[in-house]
């Protein structure tokens, strides 16, 4: 389970806030969706919760592990797939994938088995050998991924996770985050793309200039605003300069209602 | 395709394009000219302020350079060697310089470039891409090679020539500098066309890094015997007759078609001058066609055999072998794995930090082996029987005892030598550093910081500490330097290189520098060029209170010998310690907070 309370984060001591005083609390066996339009502070978010980056103020907890005070434990339970799948170019992928495994410790008995199957379901098997810098980019995505599942963790957060991955990975990708809250695990992920949201999503979150627009299932976002519209068009209202919870936001009377 | 036929030159496109690569190109390597900026902008005060104090920390050393450079040829000429001869060693270092790096640093301007696909697909023709950036090399490269020049303009000083000839001389060495990198590049367009190792530039940075890291070696050690008694006269007197005639002139006059008209230009009369000026002109200028003609031919389909180059693939692991290659390993060796993975296998790193600290032990045995072969030479021609030189050495190395403040003098000849390999302790201070974006990546996982900080203070140590120990080992058992005295000396070594190697290793972790674009703006320029000067200082901080304890009874009889050898050598564990405690600790957790700036 994710909890984030009261979270803002400012990189230049508080003149700018990139995310604002966010609330939210992401359920075990849940997919959460999270959209939004490019700086609208998806990215910031989804660094504090892998602890890469500290909120400037709030709470966030990973299965009831405070990040901030306790950043080692809270990362064994969580595997982060950053929005950049260049990382460690000069290692070949067993190494990347050994390097993986020796830091969150993944029994020795488990590990060759579990990076043959996803070495084999990604299809990276006769790749493995070779450095990853001379991968295209889809297959470092994927290898980031294979990382990502390798320690099996409880909480899995990946930004942009199907940037460069073809029609079959990408399949793949959503196959297995179903897979993981399925087992009772949490996933995490942002996305422009609104279809793939649409259909693997169990509930989205809409932030936009560091605020939480709108939180609830696809179709509590429909019976919202009265549409049988796509994602898409809900999406584009939602975000515009003219929403109504970008100004509710801006009044802080909305808040409660979108949350 | 249509657009590669159509290679004119066109003007406007030029400047359009000198522009971009003027404001920030990225390089899959560098030019390692060490004048550029580094392309590292920092924001706020602090930013500006360092900026700003790095280029005139850099404007100071190539100032103080120039100085010694100046004050050189100033002693040539009160020595009696004329403007032409020290002009002439002048052409020669330059030549010999542009020959060394100049290869590498100009494929590397005119290939390795990140953005280089992307000028492919634009409608600009190959010699005017090709002109934009080798206006932008040969301005780089004249910067740094003007660092030669003092040496014939401190030789016409001392003739006291007119400011006519300073004019003169100086025009002649730029023209010179234009030619030779001209000719370089004459030599490098086919090169990246026609040979496979230019279009594996893992391969090409590693064998030609490697080979400037052998010549620099090579002339270190050179230079120990060239700088001696009247070696420098002869160097210049060796440049003069290497331009003077037959086939050695001939080459000179190949790569560097100016230096044939440089007597009339510094030699001859205003009229003569002026006439060897305008043929020097004229050569640079055939020169220059030469080279469009070959870049027009052969620039573009060099550029796009290097798009279409990959790595060689590796072989299916899969099985027991996968089992074997992903077994458990601890938190510290995981950690020492991936550094050195990382840096043997990125070139820039390899020739920086692995090669040149491998050859540093030649280097000395180099000079050692000379000195004794001369030493020897010298011994037999005044009659003497080398073995008995040495049996009189080991007799006074047998009276090294903790007593004896001889053995106290060579503790302190020990600390001036580790703050010499203050200069090496870069290799430390990088540690951090060198995993760039790498590292934000690293803060997302679990990671032992206090183990990955120690992997990095283990392979510099390896590399650059280890190999010198054995040496003095065997220096030390050769000598016959008795047992004890030779262990406290080891000790006294291996205090001064850990404490500097954890000082350095610290500092750099308190201060990374992550964000570079490629490896070499990391561990070349002027940054990096003013880290390794830094590093005497590191080193004088962890010298002085062991070195006063010792000059206490050397220099001042404060101490007696036993008490100034064990308070140096106690100090330094303290030092050791307390140094081990902070790396781990507090700079461990700072690492483990580090955001992006």
């Amino acid at each position: 389970m994710i909890k984030i309370d009261h979270v803002s984060k400012s990189y230049d001591g508080g003149a700018t806030t990139a995310v604002r005083d966010l609330s939210l609390e992401i359920r075990s066996g849940e997919i959460f969706g999270l959209l939004g339009p490019n700086g609208a502070g998806k990215s910031t978010l989804l660094n504090m919760l892998a602890g890469v980056l500290a909120p400037t103020s709030g709470v966030i907890e990973l299965d009831g592990v405070n990040v901030a005070t306790n950043p080692l434990a809270a990362k064994r339970n969580l595997c982060y797939v950053s929005d950049s799948p260049d990382h460690l170019l000069r290692l070949k992928g067993h190494e990347f994938l050994r390097f993986i495994a020796d830091v969150y410790e993944v029994p020795d008995d488990v590990r060759a088995q579990r990076i043959s199957e996803l070495a084999r379901e990604y299809g990276m098997e006769g790749e493995l050998d070779n450095q990853i810098q001379s991968y295209s980019h889809g297959m470092r995505q994927k290898m980031m991924i294979m990382g990502a599942l390798l320690p099996d963790p409880a909480v899995w957060i990946l930004d942009e996770p199907m940037t460069g991955l073809d029609p079959k990975a990408s399949w793949l990708l959503k196959q297995s985050m179903r897979r993981h809250a399925d087992a009772g695990k949490t996933v995490l992920f942002s996305t422009h793309v609104l279809d793939v949201a649409e259909k693997v999503v169990d509930r989205v979150g809409v932030i936009a200039h560091g605020d939480l627009l709108f939180v609830g299932t696809v179709d509590e976002m429909r019976e919202h605003f009265r549409s049988n519209g796509s994602l898409e068009e809900m999406f584009l209202e939602l975000t515009s300069d003219n929403s109504p919870f970008a100004q509710g936001e801006k009044d802080g009377a909305a808040a409660g209602e979108t949350r | 395709m249509a657009r590669v036929a159509a290679q004119g030159f066109s003007w406007r496109q030029f400047r359009v394009m000198l522009r971009v690569i003027m404001r920030g190109e990225q390089h899959l390597d560098s030019t390692g000219m060490g004048l550029g900026s580094d392309g590292e902008s920092r924001k706020g005060l602090w930013g500006s302020l360092g900026a700003g104090a790095r280029k005139v920390a850099m404007g100071l050393l190539f100032l103080l350079l120039a100085a010694m450079f100046f004050m050189m040829g100033f002693m040539l000429g009160e020595a009696g060697t004329t403007p032409y001869v020290a002009f002439s060693l002048c052409v020669v270092c330059l030549v010999g310089l542009t020959l060394l790096t100049g290869l590498y640093q100009a494929v590397n301007i005119l290939y390795f470039v990140r953005d280089l696909g992307y000028y492919l697909t634009l409608p600009i023709s190959a010699t005017t891409i090709m002109w934009a950036k080798l206006a932008h090399f040969l301005g780089m490269s004249i910067l740094s090679d003007l660092i030669i020049l003092p040496v014939g303009l401190g030789c016409l000083l001392s003739a006291g020539a007119g400011p006519g000839v300073w004019v003169a001389m100086t025009l002649a060495f730029a023209l010179c500098a234009v030619a030779v990198n001209l000719a370089l590049v004459i030599v490098c367009v086919p090169i990246m066309r026609f040979s496979r190792l230019a279009h594996d530039k893992d391969r090409f940075s590693r064998v030609f890094g490697g080979i400037i890291i052998v010549l620099v070696l090579a002339v270190g050690v050179g230079s120990q015997f060239a700088f001696q008694g009247d070696g420098l006269a002869s160097l210049a007197s060796g440049s003069e007759q290497l331009l003077s005639g037959g086939v050695p002139a001939v080459v000179m006059g190949l790569l560097c078609p100016p230096s044939l008209f440089a007597r009339l230009v510094v030699s001859g009369d205003a009229l003569a001058a002026a006439g060897g000026l305008l043929a020097m002109l004229a050569s640079v200028a055939v020169y220059a066609a030469v080279l469009s003609a070959v870049s027009r031919r052969w620039y573009f389909e060099g550029v796009q055999a290097l798009q279409g180059a990959g790595g060689k693939r590796g072989r299916r692991v899969e099985g027991a072998e996968l089992t074997q290659v992903t077994r458990t390993r601890g938190a510290l060796a995981a950690n020492l794995s991936r550094d050195w993975k990382m840096m043997a296998r990125v070139p820039v790193f390899f020739n920086q930090f692995v090669l040149s600290s491998l050859l540093m032990p030649l280097y000395f045995i180099a000079i050692i082996a000379v000195s004794v072969a001369v030493g020897v030479s010298q011994a037999s021609d005044a009659g003497m029987d080398p073995m008995a030189l040495l049996g009189m050495a080991r007799e006074l190395t047998g009276l090294l005892t903790f007593d004896s403040p001889a053995l106290v003098w060579c503790a302190v000849v020990v600390l001036v030598f580790g703050l010499f390999l203050g200069f090496s302790s870069y290799s430390f201070t990088m540690g951090v550093s060198r995993d760039g974006e790498d590292f934000f990546f690293m803060r997302g996982l679990p990671m032992n910081w206090s183990a990955y900080l120690a992997a990095k203070f283990v392979a510099p140590f390896a590399l650059s500490s280890v190999p010198m120990l054995v040496l003095f080992v065997v220096a030390i058992v050769a000598l016959g330097v008795p047992a004890a005295s030779g262990a406290y000396l080891i000790l006294v070594y291996l205090g001064a290189t850990i404490s500097l190697g954890l000082l350095s290793l610290g500092l750099g972790a308190l201060f990374p520098r992550l964000t570079w674009d490629n490896e070499a703006q990391l561990v070349k320029g002027g940054g990096a060029t003013l880290m390794v000067f830094a590093g005497l200082i590191v080193g004088a901080v962890v010298m002085v209170l062991p070195a006063l304890a010792l000059l206490g009874c050397a220099l001042w009889g404060v101490f007696a010998a036993p008490v100034a050898l064990g308070l140096a050598l106690a100090i330094f564990v303290l030092e050791c310690t307390a140094l081990a405690w902070w790396v781990l600790g507090p700079c461990a957790r700072s690492l483990s907070r580090r955001e992006r700036s």
